[in-house]
Order: C-alpha cells, then structure tokens, then sequence
C-alpha cells in the first residue's frame, strides 16, 4: 500500500468519528458554541504540534499562503455548511450536495497543477463522490417524525 | 404577478461551501509541495483565527441559556471533534506530502461517513437504508480503484 495512501485513509478514519462526536455536541451546545470550542481544540493541538515543528521562516510566500487560505477556507466552509442547514435546506440534501466538494477539487487539480489520473483512478473518484453522496441520505422513514 | 428567480438561500450556502471546500483540497496541495504536516497544521490555524474571533464575538453576544451539565458536555464532545479533526487533518497534509494527488486524495478522504455510518450501525445501533448499503459497498470499491 501507498503510504500517502495510509494517510488519507487514517484522515478518513478520524474525520469518520468526528461525525458522531459533533452530533454528540450539537446534541448539548449550540452549533456556533461547538464550533469555537471546536477551534479551541486546534489551537491546543496546533501548541502541541509546536514542540514537534520545525517552523523555518524562510518559507516561500506562496506556501505560506495557501497554508493560511487552507484554515480559512475550511472554517468558512464548515460554517457556510451550518449557514445552509439553518437557512431551511433539508439536512439529507444539504449534505448530500456539498459532498461534491471533492468533485471541484479533481477539476482543480487537473486543470491548474496539471495532475493526471489513469482510468482507474478517475472511476475511482466517480465512485468516491457517488459513495459520499449516498452515504449522506437518510432514508424517508427516518426523516419523518 | 412576476415569479421570483432567486437561489434559495440554502442553496447559496451549500455552493458556497462545495466552493470553500473544494479550493482547500488545492491550496493544501500547493503548501504540501514546501512546508512539512506540522507547519501546514499550525498556519491552517492561524488561518482559521479571524473566523474564531467572528463566532466567538457571536457566541457571546446570544449568549444562549444552556443547561450546565449539557453545555460541559458539548464543549467536551466540542473539542474532542477539534483533537481529532486536527489529527486527521495532519494525515490529510501528510498525505500530499508523500505524494498522493490532489485530484485522489480529496475524494478518498470524502468518503469519511462511511466511518460515521458504520460506528453508527455498531455502537448506536441504527439501522442502515437501501440507500446508504450501497453507499458503504461503492465506499469499498472506490477506495481499492483509487489506490491503484
């Protein structure tokens, strides 16, 4: 196995738990409280982080800022997500649609670093998007109280 | 009388989002080719500080009632999911550095709720749809084509 591979997959893994601990959360607490406290969290781990870090300053400007527009965009997204699910979108179709963010990103990628995929791994992304789509529906039954 | 041709407002933010997420997975890959996991993670922070502010100032300023004991226990579960959604994005960045695409490793760590759904099914014991089943088998399928 790829060890970018065992990488993605152990994300996966924890961003999978994180489902159920944010339900847990938003069970007891506001979805603003939860997220702040879950941004408190990251600053506590980003400390953590700093003992293993070896920051050097002589990073190109680039680099530095597509690392910070990565914590903006990914906040701002997680809170444009909870926008669209307090604006009257249905939960099932709220997710299920903004799990094609992945699509935009393949695009992206394609287009502008000018990465390649073989056919497999195309079908692959395909099925990864589809899989995501449909693991976020709920079934009918389920919505209905 | 004139129909209105507006985007409803959930659908705006739902685009918006797929748009916010969408350039993430990029940006991340630009930084990955120049600064290690451990970097990447502490400027995401940093990055992330201006919106921490906004919903903190907003937080205080609802300043909503909540019951004591429920409120420790979202802000535990709360920053539980911050300790694990930051490791998670450390093996997200250290993915891109040992190599993996953009383009695969986006769609490969998407797949996260086929976790969510199957700790669901085992420890809260819901039951799964038609519908999520064949989510969970093209969840399998996709992981085995992208890795090759």
């Amino acid at each position: 196995m790829h060890v970018w591979l065992g990488f993605a997959i152990l994300a996966l893994v924890l961003w999978g738990i994180t489902g159920v601990t944010q339900k847990l959360s938003t069970n007891c607490i506001t979805s603003e409280r939860s997220f702040l406290w879950f941004c408190w969290a990251m600053v506590a781990l980003s400390a953590a982080v700093l003992v293993v870090a070896h920051p050097h300053w002589t990073l190109a400007r680039i680099v530095v800022l597509c690392s910070l527009a990565g914590g903006a965009l990914n906040g701002l997204g997680a809170w444009t997500s909870f926008r669209a699910l307090e604006s009257g979108g249905k939960a099932s179709i709220v997710i299920s649609l903004i799990s094609l963010y992945p699509l935009l990103t393949v695009v992206l990628a394609v287009v502008l670093l000018g990465e390649r995929l073989t056919w497999m791994q195309s079908s692959g992304a395909i099925t990864a998007i589809t899989a995501a789509i449909l693991l976020s529906m709920e079934e009918p039954s389920k919505t209905q109280a | 009388m004139k129909q209105s041709r507006k985007l409803p407002a959930w659908l705006l933010w739902s685009i918006v989002t797929i748009v916010l997420w969408g350039a993430w997975g990029l940006v991340s890959k630009v930084a990955s080719e120049g600064v290690d996991a451990y970097v990447n993670q502490l400027l995401y922070t940093v990055g992330l500080a201006p919106l921490m502010v906004f919903v903190g100032w907003t937080v205080h300023k609802r300043n909503s009632e909540e019951n004591r004991e429920r409120r420790a226990a979202g802000v535990f579960w709360a920053f539980l999911t911050g300790i694990l959604g930051g490791i998670g994005n450390l093996a997200f960045f250290q993915a891109m550095v040992k190599g993996g695409k953009a383009s695969v490793v986006a769609p490969v760590t998407a797949l996260f709720p086929m976790v969510t759904v199957l700790l669901a099914l085992i420890f809260l014991r819901e039951r799964l749809g038609r519908v999520q089943w064949v989510g969970l088998t093209l969840a399998f399928l996709a992981i085995y084509l992208l890795s090759a």
